[in-house]
């Protein structure tokens, strides 16, 4: 085990067992603060692939962003803070036993499978070949990406509209 | 290799349409913010200009595989034609809808979300690339999730949308998790590419097979096969009638293009002359398409049996037709897929029809409930009889359309030698007769008063009925033409 699998561990350990708090945790908040480990942990793995743009901006748009933001929706609504999550659990045993069939069926796929290895260095920075790759190969799905951003916008914005309506 | 830009102008131009007037649409309901009206009018403007852009592009397909995401060929183009068809109809269904016209302030968007919708159901049937398919699905899904819970009259509303939620996120993270496998195998996302890997080198067969499946769970739950349908009678139920019968049809033709693209692009040999698709054997399609199909119409239909809401009632039938249909794609010949795309241009018209008649009778009485049709044939003789048809239809009994698509399908079962499996199709179109008569049955035979009170119904109505009715019957005589145009639209890019 060289210095590069203990920093990999080390972020796959901060990643999973802050992803477990925050699922389980009853206190939002918890599970807000949480969560931003867990990014900073699926950042951490992202350098070490060698993708620096994206562990940046996962850092960035999750961590600096997304994640400030939801907190502030949740300290500026008390009634969210001060009321209990409703997190009961029914039918324990049949999900157990599914999940631990899919997970064993994923472990022993992921184990046997001599999987395709393309070789190759990681280059120094990303960044500029990733946005070329997007704006010339993947230019169809880079345009409908936005469209899907315009989309969830829309929803966004007819859902918050709904109840208002009903007021009215 | 990367297609110049007006290459993929031509590619793609009947998404380009949707995608401006999308654009298009939002902007005039900005203009316009008291009248909707002109969004309408645009909506409908640019599905028309998008049919005739399809119908246009069809002589000139390129057939040539270009290894790139996206292909224009007649098979896609069909099924794009057949959405067009279904979303202008449902536009015409919208300006009859009690529920969505209450919600008179938010229509704009109504509209600019089943504009998303289209386009990602346009580019499913389209692409040949596992992430341009993921974010299409991504796309419809995310649409369909605000269209289910779009009006807030009642709590089902908003739990058809959060179920609908829950279960798209679940089955869409399989379907993500199974191309991941795929790529992780043959280090391509390009299905030519996948099906070159496939062909030349060994790969590890439960590994592909666990992949498929995964995938299989994504387009499942598109075109709610059995076991993926959990959700269908919930979501179907609460959603505004006008998003149902959309969802009915329109999202399971994107689910089954992007299946037949799937398996006839990733997995496929070569096409004998006369028809029968041979596959390169990584993955044993005929057996597990045909357990789904199976599964799939009988649980739909002995479902079906016990609603007493209509919506529901009609939501298992869906599930049922999909199992049909299924079958259609199971027998992988030429001739399967003739009767596919026979079957949901049929499926599409009878279908509307008996949402848009079940929309009428809950704009007049406030609920779906079986009960409510008491005597409907003779307080709202039109939609009665009209709903008769429908439901013969859907049964696939003569004179109707539905008779044509069932009889083609059959056809391509027995082409194929599959006695048995026509056979449980049979039964099962047997079973179904029981409960599209128990609606005739409430409609004329329960709670007849002596005098019945004629109840009023718009003349626009039934102008839009008999727009559903006379294809129905005119096909069901004299199907030539229908035949022909699907014979000509079987053409598609295999490597």
């Amino acid at each position: 085990m060289n210095l590069y699998d203990i920093i990999f561990y080390i972020f796959a350990a901060i990643t999973v067992v802050s992803g477990v708090i925050t699922v389980t945790s009853k206190n939002i908040i918890y599970a807000a603060f949480s969560l931003l480990f867990t990014f900073f942990g699926v950042a951490g793995m992202y350098v070490l692939l060698g993708a620096d743009f994206i562990s940046i901006v996962q850092i960035i748009v999750y961590v600096g962003g997304i994640l400030i933001l939801l907190l502030f929706g949740v300290m500026l609504t008390n009634k969210v803070t001060s009321t209990d999550i409703k997190s009961g659990s029914v039918n324990v045993l049949p999900a157990v036993i599914g999940v631990a069939l899919f997970a064993g069926a994923l472990i022993s796929i992921i184990i046997r499978t001599k999987w395709t290895e393309t070789p190759g260095e990681i280059p120094l920075s990303t960044a500029g070949t990733l946005g070329s790759v997007l704006l010339n190969e993947y230019v169809i799905i880079f345009e409908l990406l936005a469209v899907l951003l315009l989309i969830a916008l829309i929803g966004a914005a007819s859902i918050a509209r709904r109840t208002k309506e009903e007021t009215n | 290799m990367i297609p110049n830009l007006s290459e993929i102008f031509s590619l793609t131009a009947p998404e380009i349409v949707i995608a401006v007037t999308l654009i298009l649409v939002v902007l005039v309901d900005l203009i316009w913010d008291k009248n909707k009206v002109p969004a309408m009018f645009t909506a409908a403007l640019g599905l028309i200009v998008a049919g005739v852009v399809i119908l246009n592009g069809m002589p000139e397909t390129g057939m040539i595989p270009n290894n790139y995401m996206v292909v224009s060929d007649k098979l896609g183009l069909y099924f794009k034609f057949i959405i067009v068809l279904t979303t202008l109809f449902i536009l015409l269904f919208t300006y009859d809808s009690k529920e969505i016209i209450e919600s008179h302030l938010r229509q704009g968007e109504y509209y600019a979300l089943v504009y998303g919708m289209v386009l990602g159901m346009f580019f499913l049937t389209s692409a040949v690339d596992l992430i341009l398919i993921y974010i299409a699905l991504e796309l419809l899904s995310l649409s369909s999730y605000v269209l289910a819970g779009f009006s807030d009259k009642e709590t089902r509303n908003s739990e058809a949308a959060v179920k609908y939620l829950i279960y798209g996120a679940i089955s869409s993270a399989f379907m993500l998790f199974g191309i991941s496998l795929i790529y992780g195998l043959t280090g391509t996302t390009n299905l030519y590419g996948v099906n070159e890997v496939l062909s030349t080198t060994v790969v590890n067969i439960y590994t592909l097979g666990f992949a498929v499946i995964l995938i299989i769970a994504g387009i499942g739950y598109k075109i709610s096969a059995v076991p993926f349908h959990f959700w269908t009678p919930d979501v179907y139920e609460g959603s505004p009638i006008t998003i149902t019968a959309y969802l009915s049809v329109a999202s399971k033709a994107a689910g089954f293009a992007l299946l037949i693209r799937f398996v006839s692009i990733t997995f496929i040999d070569h096409v004998k002359a006369d028809g029968e698709w041979i596959l390169n054997g990584a993955f044993d399609w005929q057996t597990i398409l045909i357990v789904l199909a199976l599964l799939t119409m009988t649980v739909g239909n002995l479902s079906a049996l016990w609603q007493k809401n209509i919506k529901r009632l009609l939501a298992y039938s869906s599930v049922a037709h999909a199992g049909y249909i299924l079958l259609g794609v199971a027998v992988l010949t030429n001739l399967g897929l003739v009767s596919v795309m026979i079957y949901f241009a049929v499926y599409m018209m009878m279908n509307l029809g008996a949402f848009y008649v079940v929309m009428l009778v809950a704009n007049k009485t406030g609920s779906e409930h079986i009960s409510q049709f008491d005597g409907i044939g003779y307080t709202m003789p039109y939609a009665g009889v009209a709903l008769t048809i429908f439901l013969v239809s859907l049964t696939g009994l003569p004179p109707t359309a539905g008779f044509i698509g069932k009889l083609y399908l059959f056809l391509a079962l027995l082409d194929s030698n599959m006695l048995m499996v026509a056979f449980i199709a049979l039964l099962n179109t047997v079973i179904s007769l029981y409960y599209y008569v128990r609606i005739l049955k409430h409609m004329y035979l329960k709670n007849v008063a002596e005098m019945p009170e004629k109840i009023e119904t718009r003349g626009y109505s039934t102008v839009v009925l008999s727009l559903l009715v006379v294809p129905v019957l005119f096909f069901g005589i004299y199907w030539t033409p229908l035949i022909d145009f699907a014979k000509y639209c079987v053409e598609f890019v295999i490597k």
